[in-house]
C-alpha cells in the first residue's frame, strides 16, 4: 500500500460513515406522532381531558362528591370514610399539571409564535381555572414555575394567595386579549364554542369567584376585583347564555359517570343531600336522585357506612343519582350562570358589588331550577319558605345551603364554597378515620416527597402537616 | 437394522475404493474410551489431507485404507480428538481422552470463537447439552437456575410464563438487565411483550427446544462480552446449537419422549373456622348484598360448625354451614408437559447435517390452559471445497395456546385474586357448572366475581407464535493462517394475542374482544476476517476484524371491541361502540466495526484486547470501547504441577461496553388521543426528551484465579469483579409540576461488586467405576445506586409498584429498594397506637427492604456407577425481601389460618363488650357486662404505645385488628424475608450397557427421572413462594397474587439409532 494514499482511505470512510449517520438520523424519526402540534387539535384535547379530570372518578366520585355528601359509596367504602386511594390524590395532580397545564402552556407559546390571540387567551383562561382548582384543592401549590421543565426540575411551591392574584392578573390579560382581538379564530371549542365573547364572561366569572374565595382573608383585594370588573362594565353569564360546560358525547367519548355505570355499581346518591331536598321539598329531588331499582320511596345511603352495613342496605333498595347527571351524554358544568349570580349576591351582600343581595339570591335559585327545567309557581312556592328565603343575618347559611343545592354534582366547586362559607352544617362521614372531622383539603401526592422532597418540605412547614384536616389559606373559618 | 448400519458404515469406504490408487495399505483397530476401556462405536476416522474417512462399528472397530505416514484423526462427542500417523504396524489402538476430563478445556466465547479456557482472562461458565434437556424445563431460561454462580433466575408462576434471569446483579437502572442471547452467533429475541395485560406471556427465549441445544456458555459480564457490544452489559447467553457431528454414529437417528407432571407447590394456610360474612353474620338470597352481608366476599362470618344458613346453592334455604378446606386446591388440576422429538443426523466429509422436530405440549394447572409448541430445524453445513465452508440453520417454531392463565390480580382475568377472598364455606364442586340457563354465571358472589370456571373458560386469551430463526454462514480460507466469514442471521415473528371477555362477566356486562398483534423482527449482517499465525516458536497470535450491520424492527396493532354488541361472538366487528385502535412501528439501526486479538506466549501467558465502536440510530453519537485481559498458566509457566497442584491460573481484565437505547427518545412528539366524536385530539407527551443523550457506560474490572488439585479432583476458580454503569439512560419520574411525568436523564450511576466461587470436587473415583462429584457455586453481589442526576434533584427512580408499595432505585442504597409505609413509632422505636387502639401509619415512606438478594448459591452431588446416574441440586438465595400480596389481602380477608389467634376464646381472644362508644375489656370471659351489653370473645389488643407513652389497653375485634395491622396503607406488615433453600432438582439417568443397546441394533439408550422444585429446606415468607415474578421487568419483589409455582415429575427416553 502506498502511503500516499491513507488519508484519502479516511476521506472515504468518513464519506461513507456520514452517509451512515443521516441514513440512521432518518431511521430514528418517530414515525408513529408528529413532532408539531395542531393548535386546535391541541386545545380541543386540552378541554376534553382537563374536563375528563374535573368530573372524573379521582377527583370526584372517590373524594370531592363524598365530602360534600353529594354521593355516597355502596362498595368498597373506604374513600368515603376519608381513605382516599393514594392513586386518586396522584393521578388529580398528574392529570392537571401534566395535561393540562402543559398542554396550555404549549398553546400560549404556539398563540405568541404563530399570532393566534384567540387561542392564547382562551388557553390562559383555561390553565387559570386549572390552577384555581388545584389550589382550591391543595392549598400552596406550584405555579410559579410550573410547567417549565426546562428551568425547574423541581419546581417551588406558591403560597396560595400568590396564586390567586397571579391569577387574577393573567385573567385580566386574557381578557384585554379579547378586547383587542374579537374576531381571532378559536377552533376545536368544545366548551363554549370557539366564541371569544363567551370566553370573555367565563374568564370574569373566574376572577368573581376568585375574589370570594379571598374575601374572608383578603376583602380589599376582593373589593378591588370587583370595581375592576365593573369599570369594564360587568361582562359575565347572562341568562339564555351558553354556560361553561362540556357535552359529553356516546361512548367513548362520553361523560366519565356515565362511563362508570356502564360497569360499576359502587356509588348511591347521600342521605345528607335527599334529607335536605325533602326537608325543603325541593323539586330537583326527583332530577338529582334516582327512585330505587326495586321500587319504593327514594332513599339515600349514609356517608361512611362500615363495608357490611352499606351492602345490607342493598344495591336494589337504594337511590343512585339521577339519570341527568349519570346518562353518557350528561353534560360536566364548569361555570354556570347560577353560580355567577350567587357570586354576584354574596358580593352585593358584602359591599363588592352594586346590587341587591336579596335579589340576586332569588335569581340564582331560580336560575339553578332553569338549569335542570323547573320554572313556574313551584319556584315561587319554593323561594317563599322561611327556610329558603334569604337570611341577611346569616347570609352564609342562605348562599351556603343554596350554593350547596345548585353545584350538586359539581363538586370540586361545592367543596371549596362548602369550606369558605361552612355552610351547609354537614355531620362527618359515620366511620370516618379523621376523629370527627371532615377533609379540607387534598393531601399532596406522596410522589411529591421523593421527586420534589425540598419543595415539599418547605410548602408543608408553611401550611402546616399534610393532612386532610389540614386548613388551606382562604379557609379562614 | 444391524446389517443397514454396517453397510452405511462402510459407504464411506466404498466410495474411497473408486478413487483409490495403488500403495494404500488397510489399517484397522478398535477404539476405547481411556477411562473405562469401554469400546466406542460410531467414533469417526479420517485419513488427514484426504477426503477417506470411516466409522468404527458397534464393537468399537475400524478398517480404513491410508499410506504410511498418513495421520489418522479420530472424533467422537464427549471426547478430545485423537491424532496417530500410520507407521509399520497396519493394526492400531486407539483410546480416547473423554474432554471432561481434560485441561484444555475449549469453551466457545464471543462471536462463537471457540478458545481454550486456560487463555481467557475472564470467568466462563458452561452447560452441557444434558444439563439443559434432561432438567425438562420448557422455559430455558428455569434450566439455568442454579447451575451457574452468579446467575439469578426468578422462576414462572404456574408451570408456565415468563421466568426472569439476571447475571451479576443489575447493571442498568432503568433498562433491560437481562443478558443477551446468541444462538450460533446470532443474537435471537428474549422480550417479553404485553406485560400488564393480565397474562404472564412468556420470554420468547422459551421457544428455543432444549433438546436441540449443544452446549451454554455464560459470559457473565462486560469482560467477557464486550465484543457484542451495546447489549452485553448484562452479559451473554451463548447458546451452540447441536449440529450433524453430534450424531454418534449410526443411522444417527435420536428419539427423545418425555413427560412431566406438575403439582402446585405451595398455596396459603387457611382457615377452616370460620366462613363468609362480616361481624360473624351471613346469609345469601342474591350475592351482591341483598341478604345478610352476601355482598361481602370475606370470611369473617359465622362459625362454620354446620348450623343451617341459606347458601348459594340452597334457594334460599338454610343447608349447614360448613367448611371446604381444600376449596382453593381442589380447583387446580394437575399439569403436564409432554416432550417428543425427533432428529436425524450425520457427518460425511463434506456435509454436516441435522434435523429435529420436537413437539412440546404443556397443560397448565389452572383449568383450560394450556400451549404447545412444534419446532423444526434444519442445520447444515457444506464443505463446498477444502477451503469453502457453508452452513445455514434454519429453525421454525408454532407457539399455539388457546388460553394462558390469567394473572396481575384483575378480577375479570385472574382467580388467585378470588381465591384470597374466596369464602371457606364454598364448595367448588358446586361452582363447576358454572352457567345458568339464561347464560348468566352461577357464583358464590355476585358483587366482585363472576365464576372461577367462568373465568377459565369464557374469558380466554389465546396467543399464537410463528417464529423463524435462521442463519447462514460461509467462510473461506484464503490462507491456512488466515480466514474470511461473512454470516447473516434473522429472527422473526409474529405474535398474534386474541382477548374474550364473555357477556355478562362481572363488571363488563357485555364483555369486550382484543386482538393484539406484534412482529418483531431483527436480522444481522457480519463481517470477519480471522487471522492465526505462529511467530517464531514464542508466540501464537489470533487477530480478528469485522463488521456487523443490525437492524431490529418492531410493530403492534391493538384493536379492541370495548363492548360486544351480541354476546358469544368474538369479532372485531361485533361492537357497540367505535374500535378502540392504536399502532406503534419502531425502527433501529446499529453499524458496528469490531477488532480483536490474542497473543499467546509458550501456551501458558496470554493477552485479548478487544475494541468495539457502534453507531446506533437511537443516539445523536459514535461511540468507542474496548477491553483487555490477560491470563496467565503459572502451574506450565514454573513448572509447579505436581501431584498435589494440577493448575494454577492467574486472570485478570478491564472493559468497557457502551449501550444505546430505545428508539425515538430525542425529540418530543405529540401523541393522538381518542377523537371526541369527530374531534381529533393531540396531546403533549407526558414525557421530556432530549436531543443529546449519551451511550450508558459500563466499566468493568475482573480478577481471577483458578486452581486444580490432585489431578484436577479438586478445583477452585474464584473471581471477583467490579462493575460501574454510567450515563444512565432513564426516563425518570420527576414532579408532575413540572408538565410533564417523565424526563429522559443521562446521568445515573449504578455499582456492582461482587465475588463468584466455583468448588469442583471429586471425593470418590474407584475403579469399578463409582464415582462422586461436588459442585458448587456462590456468588455475591453488592449494589450501589450513586447518583441519579447531575443535579442532586432526583433521589429515587421508580421500577415497579403495586398498591402502596414501590420498587425504586434510591440514591445511596442498594439496588431494588422495596419502598412503602410503615408503623409509625416513638423515639423508642414501639409503634404508636391511636386512641381506638389501631396502629397509626407513618406519613413520611420508607425503605423496608430489597428484593435483591445479598447472596446465591448452589450444591450439586452427582454420583455415577456403571450407568447409573444421581444427583441433586439444592439452590439457595440469601437476604432479599418479597412484600406479599397474598399475606396483605388474605389478612384482611380472613382466609389465612394466621388470622385465628384471637378470634375466639379458644384462639386466645380477650373478652369485651362494647359500651356504645368504646370496648371496654372485661376480667374473664364468664364475666358479664353492664346493662345487659352483649359479651364478645374475639378481642385483641395491639402491641403499641399511645402518643403519650403508655401501653395501649384498647381492644379491637379480631376482624378490625387484622384489617388495620395489615391495612393495604401499610406496606410494613407484608414485607417478608426472601431467603430460601430449595431443593431444586434431583436427576436419576441409566445408560443402557453398549453390549445389551447394540444387540438392539441401537447406538445408546438413556432413561431420566427427573424433578424439579420438590421442596424447601428452609423459607421465611409465609403462604407464598418467595422467588416468584409476574414479569421479566425491574421490578421484582413484589408478589401480587401470582399463580402458585409448581413442583414437577417427569420422566425422559432418549433412544439413538
Amino acid at each position: 500500500m502506498k502511503k500516499w494514499l491513507i488519508p484519502i482511505y479516511i476521506l472515504a470512510a468518513a464519506l461513507i460513515f456520514s452517509g451512515c449517520r443521516k441514513e440512521l438520523d432518518r431511521i430514528n424519526i418517530n414515525p408513529n406522532e408528529p413532532t408539531i402540534p395542531d393548535p386546535e387539535y391541541l386545545f380541543a384535547n386540552g378541554i376534553k381531558s382537563n374536563v375528563d379530570t374535573y368530573w372524573g372518578t379521582d377527583a370526584t366520585m372517590e373524594t370531592t362528591l363524598l365530602y360534600v355528601q353529594y354521593w355516597s359509596k355502596i362498595q368498597y367504602p373506604d374513600p368515603d370514610r376519608y381513605i382516599p386511594a393514594s392513586t386518586s390524590i396522584q393521578s388529580v395532580w398528574n392529570n392537571f399539571y401534566a395535561q393540562g397545564i402543559t398542554d396550555f402552556t404549549t398553546l400560549i407559546q404556539l398563540g405568541d409564535s404563530l399570532k393566534l390571540p384567540g387561542y392564547k387567551a382562551s388557553s390562559i383562561i383555561m390553565r387559570s381555572w386549572i390552577f384555581q382548582v388545584l389550589t382550591d384543592l391543595y392549598g400552596d401549590v406550584p405555579y410559579s414555575q410550573a410547567g417549565q421543565i426546562e428551568k425547574y426540575l423541581t419546581p417551588k411551591y406558591d403560597r396560595q394567595q400568590d396564586i390567586y392574584n397571579g391569577l387574577l392578573t393573567e385573567l385580566k390579560q386574557a381578557v384585554t386579549i379579547i378586547d383587542a382581538n374579537p374576531g381571532a379564530p378559536l377552533a376545536g371549542d368544545s366548551l363554549l364554542l370557539g366564541k371569544l365573547q363567551n370566553w370573555k364572561k367565563f374568564a370574569n366569572g373566574l376572577r368573581s369567584r376568585i375574589a370570594l374565595r379571598i374575601a374572608d382573608r383578603d376583602p380589599e383585594g376582593a373589593r378591588k376585583v370587583f370595581a375592576d370588573l365593573a369599570a369594564e362594565g360587568n361582562v359575565f353569564f347572562a341568562d339564555g347564555d351558553r354556560e361553561a360546560k362540556l357535552n359529553y358525547l356516546a361512548s367513548p367519548s362520553q361523560n366519565p359517570v356515565g362511563r362508570n355505570r356502564e360497569t360499576r355499581n359502587d356509588y348511591r346518591i347521600s342521605k345528607t343531600v335527599i334529607d335536605q331536598l325533602q326537608a325543603l321539598n325541593d323539586p330537583r329531588l326527583t332530577v338529582y336522585a334516582a327512585k330505587p331499582a326495586d321500587g319504593g320511596p327514594y332513599l339515600g345511603v349514609t356517608n361512611g357506612l362500615p363495608a357490611d352495613s352499606a351492602s345490607r342496605l342493598g344495591f336494589s333498595k337504594t337511590s343512585d343519582v339521577g339519570s341527568a347527571f349519570t346518562a353518557s351524554q350528561a353534560p360536566a358544568f364548569l361555570f354556570t350562570y347560577a353560580e355567577q349570580l350567587f357570586i354576584l349576591a354574596e358580593a352585593a351582600q358584602r359591599g363588592f358589588y352594586n346590587g341587591n343581595a336579596s335579589d340576586l339570591y332569588q335569581q340564582a335559585v331560580r336560575a339553578s331550577f332553569k338549569q335542570y327545567g323547573i320554572t313556574g309557581a313551584t319556584v315561587d312556592a319554593y323561594l317563599a319558605q322561611p327556610a329558603v328565603q334569604y337570611n341577611v343575618a346569616n347570609y352564609k347559611k342562605s348562599i351556603g345551603d343554596q350554593k350547596w343545592l345548585a353545584l350538586f354534582s359539581e363538586s370540586l366547586e361545592a367543596f371549596a364554597e362548602w369550606r369558605r362559607l361552612d355552610y351547609p352544617q354537614l355531620k362527618p362521614a359515620y366511620t370516618g378515620v379523621l376523629l370527627g372531622k371532615m377533609p379540607v383539603r387534598f393531601t399532596y401526592p406522596s410522589s411529591e416527597q421523593a421527586l420534589n422532597g425540598i419543595n415539599y418540605k418547605a410548602a408543608v412547614a408553611r401550611q402546616g402537616t399534610d393532612l386532610l384536616t389540614t386548613k388551606v389559606w382562604f379557609d379562614m373559618y | 437394522m444391524k446389517y443397514l448400519q454396517r453397510l452405511l458404515c462402510l459407504l464411506p469406504g466404498l466410495l474411497w475404493l473408486q478413487q483409490s490408487i495403488a500403495q494404500e495399505i488397510r489399517v484397522s483397530g478398535v477404539v476405547t474410551s481411556r477411562t473405562d476401556a469401554q469400546r466406542i462405536p460410531g467414533a469417526v476416522i479420517r485419513v488427514k489431507g484426504s477426503s477417506s474417512g470411516a466409522q468404527t462399528d458397534a464393537d468399537g472397530r475400524f478398517a480404513i485404507n491410508a499410506h504410511e505416514k498418513d495421520t489418522l484423526q479420530v472424533f467422537y462427542l464427549g471426547f478430545e480428538p485423537a491424532f496417530v500417523v500410520v507407521g509399520s504396524n497396519h493394526v492400531i489402538n486407539i483410546s480416547l481422552e473423554s474432554t471432561n476430563r481434560k485441561l484444555d478445556e475449549v469453551v466457545v466465547t464471543a462471536l462463537g470463537i471457540s478458545r481454550e479456557k486456560k487463555s481467557l482472562g475472564y470467568a466462563v461458565q458452561e452447560l452441557k447439552s444434558k444439563d439443559i434437556s434432561e432438567a425438562k424445563e420448557t422455559n430455558l431460561v428455569n434450566a439455568l437456575s442454579g447451575k451457574i454462580a452468579g446467575v439469578q433466575v426468578t422462576n414462572s408462576q404456574g408451570n408456565m410464563g415468563s421466568s426472569r434471569i439476571v447475571i451479576r446483579g443489575e447493571t442498568s437502572i432503568a433498562g433491560n438487565n437481562q443478558p443477551l442471547f446468541v444462538l450460533d452467533g446470532v443474537p435471537v429475541d428474549n422480550s417479553q411483550l404485553g406485560v400488564g395485560t393480565g397474562r404472564d406471556f412468556a420470554n420468547a427465549i422459551s421457544d428455543i427446544n432444549p433438546d436441540d441445544i449443544a452446549a451454554i456458555s455464560v459470559l457473565k459480564g462486560p469482560n467477557a462480552a464486550a465484543l457484542y457490544g451495546s447489549r452485553a452489559s448484562g452479559g451473554v447467553i451463548v447458546i451452540k446449537t447441536k449440529t450433524g457431528k453430534d450424531t454418534k454414529g449410526g443411522l444417527g437417528v435420536t428419539v427423545n419422549s418425555g413427560a412431566t407432571f406438575e403439582k402446585v407447590l405451595i398455596l396459603p394456610d387457611f382457615q377452616n373456622s370460620y366462613g363468609q360474612g362480616t361481624g360473624g353474620q351471613f346469609s345469601y338470597k342474591d350475592g351482591k348484598g341483598g341478604g345478610l352481608n352476601d355482598g361481602v366476599d370475606e370470611s369473617w362470618g359465622p362459625k362454620m360448625d354446620g348450623r343451617l344458613i341459606p347458601q348459594f346453592f340452597s334457594n334460599g334455604e338454610a343447608v349447614p354451614f360448613v367448611a371446604h378446606p381444600n376449596n382453593v386446591k381442589d380447583f387446580y388440576v394437575t399439569g403436564y408437559t409432554l416432550n417428543n422429538g425427533l432428529s436425524v443426523g450425520g457427518s460425511s466429509e463434506k456435509i454436516d447435517y441435522r434435523f429435529s422436530y420436537n413437539n412440546t405440549k404443556q397443560v397448565g394447572i389452572l383449568p383450560n390452559t394450556g400451549i404447545s409448541r412444534n419446532t423444526f430445524v434444519a442445520s447444515n453445513t457444506f464443505r463446498l471445497t477444502p477451503k469453502l465452508t457453508l452452513s445455514t440453520y434454519a429453525n421454525y417454531i408454532r407457539s399455539a395456546a388457546d388460553n394462558l392463565p390469567g394473572v396481575d390480580g384483575k378480577r375479570g382475568n385472574s382467580v388467585t385474586l378470588q381465591f384470597i377472598w374466596f369464602g371457606r364455606q364454598v364448595d367448588i364442586e358446586k361452582l363447576k357448572n358454572y352457567k345458568n340457563p339464561d347464560g348468566t354465571d352461577y357464583n358464590w358472589n355476585h358483587s366482585y366475581y363472576s365464576n372461577p370456571y367462568w373465568i377459565q373458560n369464557e374469558n380466554t386469551v389465546g396467543m399464537l407464535r410463528n417464529r423463524f430463526l435462521g442463519n447462514a454462514r460461509l467462510s473461506y480460507e484464503i490462507q491456512p493462517w488466515l480466514t474470511a466469514a461473512f454470516r447473516i442471521g434473522t429472527d422473526y415473528y409474529q405474535d398474534r394475542r386474541k382477548y374474550r371477555v364473555a357477556y355478562y362477566t362481572n363488571g363488563t356486562p357485555f364483555g369486550s374482544y382484543t386482538e393484539d398483534a406484534y412482529a418483531v423482527n431483527e436480522t444481522n449482517g457480519e463481517f470477519t476476517l480471522n487471522a492465526k499465525k505462529k511467530l517464531g516458536s514464542n508466540f501464537d497470535i489470533d487477530v480478528l476484524a469485522g463488521g456487523n450491520l443490525r437492524t431490529n424492527q418492531y410493530e403492534q396493532n391493538y384493536q379492541q371491541a370495548p363492548r360486544l354488541a351480541i354476546k358469544g361472538v368474538y369479532t372485531l366487528n361485533n361492537s357497540r361502540d367505535p374500535l378502540v385502535s392504536t399502532s406503534y412501528l419502531s425502527r433501529q439501526k446499529v453499524y458496528s466495526a469490531f477488532a480483536s486479538a490474542q497473543v499467546g506466549y509458550h501456551n501458558y501467558a496470554f493477552v485479548n484486547l478487544t475494541a468495539r465502536n457502534d453507531w446506533s440510530s437511537t443516539l445523536p453519537v459514535s461511540y468507542f470501547y474496548p477491553s483487555v485481559n490477560a491470563s496467565l498458566v503459572l502451574s506450565e509457566a514454573f513448572h509447579l504441577q505436581s501431584n498435589v497442584l494440577s493448575l494454577l491460573k492467574v486472570r485478570g481484565g478491564w472493559a468497557q461496553v457502551g449501550k444505546d437505547t430505545d428508539p425515538y427518545l430525542q425529540v418530543n412528539t405529540y401523541p393522538f388521543n381518542t377523537p371526541f366524536g369527530s374531534q381529533p385530539l393531540l396531546t403533549v407527551s407526558d414525557k421530556y426528551l432530549s436531543k443529546n443523550i449519551k451511550p450508558e457506560i459500563t466499566t468493568s474490572t475482573e480478577l481471577g484465579v483458578e486452581a486444580g488439585f490432585f489431578k484436577n479432583r479438586a478445583k477452585i476458580d474464584v473471581t471477583y469483579y467490579n462493575t460501574t454503569s454510567r450515563n444512565q439512560i432513564l426516563l425518570a419520574d420527576v414532579s408532575g409540576s413540572t408538565g410533564y411525568l417523565k424526563k429522559l436523564l443521562n446521568s445515573g450511576e449504578l455499582k456492582n461488586h461482587g465475588v463468584e466461587v466455583q468448588l469442583g470436587l471429586t471425593p470418590i473415583i474407584t475403579r469399578s467405576g463409582f464415582r462422586w462429584d461436588v459442585n458448587v457455586n456462590y456468588a455475591r453481589n453488592v449494589s450501589e445506586v450513586v447518583s441519579l442526576d447531575n443535579d442532586g434533584f432526583l433521589n429515587s427512580y421508580v421500577l415497579g409498584s403495586s398498591g402502596n408499595i414501590q420498587v425504586i432505585a434510591t440514591k445511596g442504597q442498594r439496588y431494588g429498594a422495596l419502598f412503602g409505609s410503615a408503623f409509625a413509632r416513638d423515639a423508642q422505636g414501639r409503634v404508636l397506637v391511636n386512641a381506638d387502639g389501631r396502629p397509626q401509619t407513618d406519613p413520611t415512606q420508607r425503605v423496608l427492604g430489597y428484593f435483591t438478594p445479598k447472596w446465591t448459591g448452589s450444591i450439586n452431588n452427582a454420583f455415577s456407577f456403571k450407568g447409573f446416574n444421581l444427583s441433586f441440586l439444592i439452590d439457595t438465595k440469601q437476604g432479599g425481601s418479597i412484600w406479599s400480596g397474598t399475606n396483605s389481602t388474605g389478612m384482611r380477608t380472613g382466609v389465612l389460618a394466621a388470622t385465628m389467634p384471637g378470634r375466639d376464646q379458644e384462639h386466645g381472644g380477650l373478652p369485651y363488650y362494647n359500651d356504645g362508644t368504646k370496648n371496654v375489656q372485661l376480667p374473664s370471659h364468664d364475666a358479664t357486662a353492664p346493662n345487659g351489653a352483649v359479651v364478645k370473645h374475639d378481642g385483641i389488643i395491639f402491641d403499641g404505645y399511645t402518643a403519650d407513652g403508655k401501653k395501649n389497653t384498647a381492644v379491637l375485634p379480631a376482624m378490625d385488628y387484622y384489617k388495620a395491622v395489615y391495612s393495604s396503607s401499610l406496606s410494613e406488615t407484608s414485607i417478608y424475608d426472601a431467603s430460601f433453600i430449595k431443593l431444586r432438582e434431583v436427576r436419576l439417568g441409566y445408560t443402557l450397557p453398549q453390549t445389551i443397546v447394540n444387540k438392539w441394533g441401537l447406538q445408546s439408550v438413556n432413561i431420566a427421572l427427573v424433578a424439579r422444585n420438590l421442596g424447601y429446606l428452609s423459607k421465611h415468607a409465609p403462604n407464598i413462594d418467595p422467588e416468584t415474578a409476574f414479569n421479566t421487568g425491574n421490578g421484582q419483589g413484589l408478589e401480587t397474587l401470582q399463580i402458585p409455582t409448581t413442583r414437577s415429575f417427569g420422566f425422559n427416553l432418549n433412544v439413538s439409532f
